[in-house]
């Protein structure tokens, strides 16, 4: 027969534990030893708890206090931990104004100043190669507006359809979804054109520019 | 922890909270308010401790001196009593392991109101008190320091858990040992009487 547990003893004597419960009381009720030792803590309990400590001298506690500022006095002062002092608004306001000014600096500026006036502006004279039938667009590309849209018409302009699609290593293999342009019917070829023409010939930048 | 404000309103009305805001923001007298508020349960802890006046006075100042030098520690996690109370242990635990416990005679005096009991109850009394105070100081250092926390400091199991780095469990059976000890104690004693 197993006696209680340590834990056991303390719950009853702390009262979380009633002696009637479940699973104290059987054995409680037929072991003599447990209940002795049950007794013993409570006993002892009741002896610690009333026991005080000595007062001392009403003098004692300005001189404690006294002491310890003393002491505290050749102690550099305690500074708020790192932490706490970065979630401080007045710390991190300026730190998060001066980050985001430099991300501006960096990336919104020089993506600006890349609109190059150099890449032509001359809509692309897309028909005539590989047989497909030419296509005026009906506005201008705005090609000059956005480099990568120019880096388009630089390829549209010096390369045939076959060495555009070789220098851009479309792929012919099974299942890509370059492959179609190789399978597409010329009124569907002559479709894709006309959608990609209208598509370029929209402003990539809608304000105005001077 | 959460920003307090720690410049604003009289010291004596902060919270704890805005207190030890107030003693890392160096403002005057912040420091000397938290050892106040403490100092009676600091002392009565280390005297409990070390089981008398001299050394729970050195040890006191020790805890009030650490506390301050760690306060950019503190959290707020706890209260700052049962933060003091980890801070005090661990001297005491550190003491304890160097030095032996010098207890009190046990005819030490302590201020009780003599109103309410005769004069030789208020010496039995008196004497008892002693005699278990010299029997808690020379229990084992966790035994004592869970005994303490629980009988006087009236620190949960859960509590105590915290302040001692270990489980509920560990500190239920501290305590029951420390009671069965204490026991054994007090009967050598009185063998010896």
């Amino acid at each position: 027969m197993a006696h209680l547990a340590p834990e056991q003893f303390v719950d009853i004597a702390d009262g979380v534990l009633a002696e009637s419960a479940r699973d104290v009381a059987p054995h409680l009720a037929a072991c003599a030893a447990c209940r002795q030792q049950l007794a013993d803590v409570r006993a002892m309990m009741a002896e610690a708890v009333d026991v005080e400590v000595p007062e001392p001298s009403p003098l004692f506690w300005e001189q404690l206090s006294s002491g310890v500022r003393a002491a505290v006095a050749e102690e550099p002062p305690p500074r708020r931990a790192w932490r706490e002092w970065l979630l401080q608004p007045k710390v991190w306001a300026p730190s998060l104004a001066a980050a985001v000014t430099i991300v501006l600096l960096f990336v919104v500026q020089p993506r600006e100043s890349l609109t190059p006036a150099t890449i032509p502006s001359t809509p692309l004279p897309i028909g005539g190669r590989s047989g497909l039938p030419s296509l005026e667009p009906s506005s201008p590309l705005g090609a000059s507006d956005d480099p990568q849209l120019g880096l388009v018409a630089d390829y549209g302009t010096t390369l045939s359809w076959d060495e555009m699609r070789d220098e851009m290593a479309l792929s012919d293999s099974s299942g890509s979804s370059d492959a179609v342009l190789d399978v597409l019917t010329v009124d569907e070829q002559r479709e894709l054109q006309r959608l990609l023409a209208e598509e370029m010939s929209q402003p990539a930048v809608p304000e105005n520019r001077s | 922890m959460p920003t307090v404000k720690a410049g604003e309103g009289r010291l004596e009305h902060l919270d704890e909270q805005e207190l030890v805001a107030a003693c890392l923001a160096g403002r005057a007298g912040a420091f000397d308010l938290v050892v106040e508020r403490h100092r009676r349960s600091v002392y009565q802890l280390c005297y409990r401790f070390v089981g008398n006046h001299e050394d729970a006075s050195d040890l006191s100042q020790d805890v009030f001196l650490r506390a301050y030098r760690g306060l950019n520690r503190f959290r707020g996690g706890s209260s700052l009593a049962t933060w003091l109370y980890r801070i005090g242990v661990n001297v005491c635990l550190n003491r304890v392991s160097l030095k032996k416990p010098v207890t009190e005679d046990i005819d030490a005096r302590q201020h009780v109101d003599a109103r309410s009991e005769s004069q030789v109850e208020r010496v039995l009394r008196e004497e008892r008190g002693a005699k278990v105070r010299a029997a808690i100081a020379q229990l084992p250092p966790k035994q004592r320091a869970t005994l303490v926390l629980r009988m006087y400091q009236e620190l949960s199991h859960e509590e105590i858990a915290q302040v001692l780095g270990s489980s509920v469990g560990a500190v239920k059976a501290n305590f029951f040992h420390a009671l069965g000890n204490l026991k054994k104690i007090l009967g050598r004693q009185e063998d010896l009487a």
